[in-house]
């Protein structure tokens, strides 16, 4: 059992192969207390490791804000870093990567995150609804100067550098291609193996530090009965063989324009604690393609329920990552909400690791590959059930379940005698990314709709 | 940003080039006279369509010179590029000139030179 704010070094770490040096050891500061890391971490999976999940405080009612996904798609995990003229804010703890010396603070909150005055807006909440200030701060008007005042600092998340002058150099460059392939993933590599392989020019860029996309997360997928990882390794080898292929990791493509013009922002020293002068910062690419592959993959669709923004929500595939590429356990005692099989490896991973998992699975009748094996493995499943309710202060402490039939009176199945760490709930299905395109015809395919389940879960109070 | 053909240094980026406004667009001659709103026409009324327009561009940071263009305002697809002075080629391009509200203008009668009847033949002819 994990309590907040006190963490030994790195309790939540498994010694499982992972993506992660567990060999080089790294220090970083959060909130001024020290802990260590391994070299590959991010953030937010050291942070996990060390047990520490409490990491933020929301924009206007400062609810605590924990970990929720594994990537850039973080929505709570925003954290300032560095210190004086290099400080930067409201970076994702999910995509910073850590390096011997990095100085870390959450934001939002005074004077501290597990003690923040600004929670009071959750406790007078009624008197806060949306739009409040379109009625309040009126009378009287001479006063309006001392309101902006005291607004002016509650307003935001995150407090920009302190010297305005940005000591830090950026570039330009421009470039052309004959195929950009915007994403490394499993389809992206191929992709760029391919048309590589066929001569053309080649430019692939991927987000993430290292080229494999939601496969490094994965440890039971096969491809070419090879490991993923295995396969991944082999066509990243043979793509930086190749001079007509230009591989770029720490890259963001992220405006697509018209005749296949691309802008991307690769991060060229973000991730090292001594920053070469002779290098920039981040270099913008603008890169004329003659023909674009998206291949950006897809987020994980949440499912829903009253307290979902707790520390200790996570979606499903971003807790195996952190298993699985991070060798970390989010928590020792877990609920898995879902209403589709994806979520099932989740479970498996997190008994695997040494986790009590229960499966709260909307549907009233799932069968498969991996429902069985999680029957065999011997996790509760209960079908037919739903999470609605989640409860703690700094963390989810108890999950209400309801099953969500509307017909009959459901009896009350209350798990608050065990303390929970961790609700999984997601798969609702994943959201196919189109963050990047821009003046582009999107059209929604109906086949790729995700197997929504039929039953919703009632939102009632216990 | 679009990429723009240029007839004679070949496809640049859009940010080479200066628009020119609307194409085909002929100035009434001052020999036919015509009313104050009819030549409005021609001095202020532009054409806005959702679809194929026909405009003018220019290479201002590259050859400098002109050319007409047949584009989508829509999809910014470039239908056609065709030189200065003439008409368009393709198919939808011919008829969304032909199909355009200024070609039945008094303006653009106006812009061509006043037919020879026989009573004025003899003048157009230079004699006294």
């Amino acid at each position: 059992m994990f309590k907040i704010g006190k963490s030994t070094s790195q309790m939540a770490r498994l010694t499982s192969h992972s993506r992660i040096d567990q060999k080089r050891k790294i220090s970083f500061t959060f909130d001024g207390k020290s802990y260590s890391g391994y070299a590959g971490d991010t953030l937010a999976s050291a942070l996990l490791a060390n047990g520490v999940h409490l990491v933020g405080r929301s924009f206007k009612y400062h609810r605590p804000r924990g970990i929720l996904s594994a990537g850039s798609e973080e929505p709570n995990a925003l954290i300032r870093l560095g210190k004086g003229a290099y400080a930067e804010p409201n970076l994702r703890a999910t995509q910073i990567e850590i390096f011997d010396g990095l100085y870390a603070e959450s934001q939002n909150r005074l004077p501290s995150l597990s003690f923040d005055i600004g929670a009071i807006n959750s406790v007078l909440a009624r008197f806060f609804p949306a739009g409040f200030y379109y009625k309040t701060f009126m009378w009287p008007a001479a006063m309006w100067m001392k309101y902006e005042h005291v607004i002016r600092h509650a307003a935001g998340l995150g407090k920009a550098a302190d010297d305005h002058n940005d000591p830090d150099r950026y570039e330009k460059t421009h470039a052309h291609c004959d195929v950009l392939v915007a994403g490394g993933g499993a389809a992206g590599l191929a992709a760029a193996l391919q048309a590589g392989r066929s001569g053309a020019r080649v430019i692939i860029a991927d987000e993430q530090n290292e080229f494999g996309g939601w496969l490094l997360g994965e440890a039971d997928i096969h491809i070419d009965d090879k490991p993923a990882l295995d396969w991944i390794a082999k066509i990243r080898d043979e793509l930086a063989t190749m001079p007509n292929v230009t591989m770029l990791p720490r890259t963001t493509v992220f405006g697509y324009m018209d005749s296949n013009y691309l802008t991307l922002n690769e991060r060229v020293t973000d991730h090292l604690p001594e920053r070469p002068a002779h290098l920039p910062r981040q270099r913008l690419w603008k890169v004329r393609a003659k023909q674009t592959v998206l291949a950006q993959g897809a987020h994980e669709r949440p499912l829903v329920f009253a307290g979902n923004d707790l520390p200790g929500v996570m979606l499903a595939g971003a807790v195996r990552t952190y298993i699985n590429r991070y060798a970390t356990l989010p928590g020792q005692r877990a609920i898995v909400m879902t209403n589709n099989d994806d979520a099932y490896r989740t479970a498996l991973a997190l008994d695997n690791a040494g986790a009590r998992v229960t499966i709260a699975d909307l549907r009233a009748k799932p069968s498969g590959a991996l429902f069985r094996a999680a029957t065999d493995a011997g996790i509760e499943i209960l079908t037919g059930h739903a999470v609605i309710t989640a409860h703690g202060n700094h963390r989810i402490a108890r999950g209400f379940k309801w099953p969500p039939k509307d017909d009959r009176p459901p009896p009350l199945l209350v798990i608050s005698s065990e303390k929970l760490d961790l609700l999984g709930p997601c798969r609702a299905g994943c959201h196919p990314l189109f963050t990047c395109t821009h003046r582009r015809a999107v059209n929604y395919n109906g086949m790729i709709k995700s197997s929504v389940s039929s039953h919703q879960p009632h939102m009632r109070q216990a | 940003m679009m990429l723009i053909d240029c007839p004679f240094c070949g496809p640049r980026d859009e940010t080479e080039f200066s628009c020119g406004g609307e194409a085909h667009i002929a100035r009434p001659l001052a020999e036919n006279k015509i009313s104050d709103a009819e030549f409005a026409d021609y001095l202020f009324m532009r054409d806005n369509p959702k679809g194929l327009f026909l405009e003018r561009w220019r290479h201002s940071a590259g050859c400098r010179r002109w050319f007409n263009m047949a584009r989508d305002t829509v999809s910014h697809r470039i239908v056609e590029i065709y030189p200065m002075g003439g008409l368009p080629k393709t198919a939808a391009a011919k008829s969304a000139y032909s199909a355009s509200w200024r070609r039945h203008t008094m303006a653009e009668q106006a812009a061509k030179p006043a037919r020879t009847t026989h009573k004025n033949a003899s003048k157009a002819r230079g004699a006294k």
